[in-house]
């Protein structure tokens, strides 16, 4: 049996739901830490990067 | 290397190590020099195939410098070496900036830079000789194929190792574009042109048919996709804020912009197979995830343009943000336009005209152009270390384009818009308007010229621009500044999440993205994970589920002599201005036959449906004139029809047929499995009898006698055979006696 043969047989329309349910499910996810009020400070220091060629604006790891 | 060597450290009040180190601005002031130059030339290509749409004279006569091999040449060039070159020397200066770090090799940035002008050079030389793979923007043969490889790999190397070697802990949005640009390019280039060598210079695509179309358009919008839209983004999320003077409007936004666009883009492709023997459902995937693609480019859109707010004053005066506005406004204009034309009833207009040209013009020299001319102003005075030499020059520049490209997208606009309408035009008997194909090209030829006028504009804006940077240029200092920066190194990475956290991090998106963002290999692992998997379910359906590809009983493989026909079809890039699919539509069928269907192109590697009809489609070509119409037909053209703009083709009734090479063809195709049986022992037995058998009719008509080991009887061979093997009652007889039936 060819593998063209299996795929076809398999029945594999299911994959279309399952790549949006996915593919929604980690947009979902990115959008809720994009707009997690703790990651508010984080994207205001990062916006700088651009403005300071010279000057790490996060240079170190945050002490735990 | 140079990076060790001029990193020192040094400890500072507080005891923290500092290292020293400098920012490599010399490969970036080679880029710029690059981008010019082949921008430069990339465009006076595209302005002498402009002038021959609008006279065929301008082919002046010489096989390298037909339409069809030279439309090749300029896509290539504007595309890769211009805003290539353009996105590699922002891309140098920005990234070590945005990382503090210079890049991670000096021997890799040279390597790079040398590899990819060679590539150019191959590009420059190759296409114009006709060895092309005849797929769009990835023509150049597979030796080139493994060059381009090999470069990419240095590049993304070189560009990885600095994101390792960072002393900034957060990665700018930039940085994520980049790297969705180069591991992207990567999988397109290598999964789009995998093919069988048959010589030197000679290669077939391993896919055939659907299944080649569906592979050249999911690489060849993503081409467009992250070759000249994300690399670009990422310029502008770096060169906006410091033209501006300001941060971006909304960081927030720009993550947003980033990943929409990584998730929808990989979709799109199938919109440029509408109608065609595609799949329906791949092509109704395509069209929605086009649509969609149009809120996070106009949020990105207008995240450029706001980044301005509070500084639109600084607009009147500077040429630079004058560049990035129009720049950003272009891509606005060609994001919307772009899920517009993939949906089906307008496509249905749109494709194979004009329209798809003038869009394209409008993304590529309003947004690519522009966003390109922008940042090297800006950059002029700080990688030279001196002052602009003409702020006035700049000016001109600017206007000059503006006017330039509102002179060429509004005439080509008209062009595609009334092309397609003639083509559809039913009178009242119900029998098509403009029967005549070449009446739908001479209404043109008046846009053409307005065409000429327009891109002549946008090139005089070029030379001005040249000329602003060698002055620049002949002012720098006679020895070039270093400056020493000095960053910490960054500490090694620990979790953030205490370690209570750590067993569930897995399923938190905060966390996870918090982790693996730090690790910029995972990031780079996980964005090209996003696409492939993507690709793969618009793949893996169209290649292994058979209902996608009915074959058709009749249709059997071409003959020797038809492919070695096929093969100069390819080599003069006839592709390039004929289609060979008949959509399914009625205007479609009145003119040109039965509308084509999948089963038809499963022997066809690579497939040659086209985009673009500034000639007929051929799909139906097959029986439809005698052979000596065509041997008149391809010796001079404007004799059969006064006012066509196809160039002529003598030289086929004098070039003598290689025959060695036709066997070697014939192995090649039956390596990927074209049932060729016995002929793969006599290939050239049976070329030379059929050609035998077309050249006796030509003289037995009244044409020219020994013509039976010219490539005039190969190409007429194939024209013969083309869209007849769906009304033969049984198989065409391949093996055997070898006699066309």
């Amino acid at each position: 049996m060819k593998l063209s043969d299996i795929m076809s047989n398999a029945g594999l329309s299911v994959f279309a739901e399952v790549a949006l349910v996915l593919f929604v499910l980690a947009f979902l996810g990115i959008i809720w830490w994009v707009f997690r009020p703790g990651n508010a400070r984080r994207w205001e220091s990062d916006a700088q990067m651009p403005l300071d060629d010279l000057h790490p604006q996060q240079p170190r790891q945050r002490e735990e | 290397m140079a990076d060790s060597a001029s990193t020192g450290t040094v400890q500072d009040g507080t005891g923290v190590i500092m290292e020293e180190f400098s920012y490599d601005d010399a490969i970036v002031r080679k880029f710029l020099f690059a981008t010019v130059i082949w921008g430069t030339v990339g465009m006076l290509v595209g302005l002498l195939i402009a002038l021959q749409m609008a006279d065929p004279r301008f082919n002046l006569g010489l096989s390298f410098t037909s339409f069809g091999r030279l439309r090749p040449l300029h896509t290539n060039a504007v595309i890769f070496a211009f805003a290539g070159n353009a996105f590699f020397c922002g891309a140098y200066y920005s990234t070590q900036r945005l990382l503090k770090a210079r890049m991670f090799s000096d021997a890799l940035s040279k390597f790079h830079f040398w590899g990819w002008q060679a590539i150019i050079v191959a590009a420059a030389v190759t296409l114009p000789l006709g060895l092309t793979q005849a797929k769009e923007y990835a023509e150049l043969e597979w030796p080139i194929d493994l060059a381009i490889a090999v470069v990419w790999v240095a590049f993304a190397i070189n560009f990885i190792g600095t994101m390792i070697r960072r002393r900034e802990r957060h990665l700018y949005v930039a940085i994520w574009f980049y790297i969705a640009s180069i591991v992207t390019v990567a999988v397109l280039h290598i999964f789009n042109n995998l093919s069988v060598p048959a010589g030197a210079f000679k290669s077939y695509s391993l896919y055939a048919g659907v299944q080649d179309a569906f592979m050249q358009w999911w690489y060849g919008h993503n081409a467009v996709a992250f070759f000249l839209t994300t690399p670009f983004l990422g310029l502008m999320y770096y060169f906006m804020p410091k033209a501006a003077g300001g941060p971006v409007f909304s960081y927030r936004l720009s993550i947003l912009h980033f990943w929409s666009l990584v998730f929808l883009y990989i979709w799109a492709g199938p919109h440029h197979l509408h109608y065609t023997a595609l799949p329906e459902w791949a092509s109704t995937v395509g069209m929605l995830f086009s649509v969609m693609l149009w809120a996070p480019s106009w949020g990105g859109m207008i995240n450029g343009l706001l980044t301005l707010r509070g500084a639109w004053q600084k607009v009147v005066d500077d040429p630079i943000l004058k560049f990035f506005v129009v720049g950003i406004t272009a891509y606005g204009m060609s994001t919307f336009e772009g899920p517009m034309l993939s949906i089906k009833s307008v496509n249905a207009l749109a494709h194979y005209t004009d329209w798809i040209i003038a869009h394209v013009h409008t993304g590529a020299l309003g947004w690519n152009g522009f966003m390109t001319f922008g940042m090297i102003y800006w950059l002029l005075p700080r990688i030279f270390q001196t002052k602009l030499f003409s702020k006035k020059l700049a000016e001109l520049h600017f206007w000059i384009g503006t006017f330039g490209i509102i002179l060429y997208v509004v005439a080509i606009y008209s062009a595609g818009v009334t092309q397609g309408l003639m083509w559809r035009a039913f009178d009242a008997t119900g029998r098509l308007t403009y029967p005549d194909f070449v009446e739908t090209v001479t209404r043109l030829i008046p846009m053409y010229w307005t065409r000429v006028a327009g891109g002549s504009l946008f090139i005089v804006g070029m030379l001005l621009f040249s000329y602003n940077i060698l002055r620049t240029w002949q002012s720098r200092p006679a020895r070039y500044d270093v400056p020493v920066v000095k960053a910490p190194r960054l500490t090694p990475v620990h979790r953030e999440d205490g370690p209570k956290a750590a067993p569930i991090a897995g399923l938190l998106p905060a966390a996870v993205h918090r982790s693996w963002e730090r690790k910029p290999i995972l990031f780079t692992v996980l964005t090209a994970l996003t696409v492939i998997v993507a690709s793969l379910f618009e793949i893996i359906p169209t290649f292994l589920i058979k209902s996608n590809v009915p074959t058709i009983a009749s249709v059997t493989p071409y003959t020797p002599l038809e492919l070695y026909g096929r093969d100069i079809y390819i080599r003069e890039g006839c592709v390039n201005c004929h289609s060979q699919m008949i959509r399914p539509l009625r205007y479609e069928t009145e003119r040109y036959g039965e509308y084509s269907k999948p089963g038809e192109s499963v022997y066809e590697h690579p497939f040659l449906w086209g985009s673009r009809r500034i000639g007929p489609d051929l799909a139906r070509e097959g029986g439809k004139y005698p052979n000596l119409w065509h041997v008149r037909h391809f010796a001079n053209p404007q004799e059969i029809a006064a006012n066509s703009i196809m160039p002529s083709y003598p030289q086929f009734a004098t070039t003598p047929i290689p025959w060695a090479v036709i066997p070697k063809r014939v192995d090649a195709m039956a390596m990927l499995g074209v049932p060729y049986g016995e002929a793969i022992n006599n290939a050239e037995a049976m070329a030379r009898t059929q050609a035998a058998a077309i050249a006796a009719d030509i003289e037995a008509s009244g044409g020219p006698a020994g013509l039976e080991d010219r490539e005039i009887v190969a190409i007429i061979a194939y024209m013969q055979r083309l869209g007849r093997d769906i009304s033969a009652p049984t198989a065409v007889a391949l093996v055997g006696d070898g006699e066309q039936p």
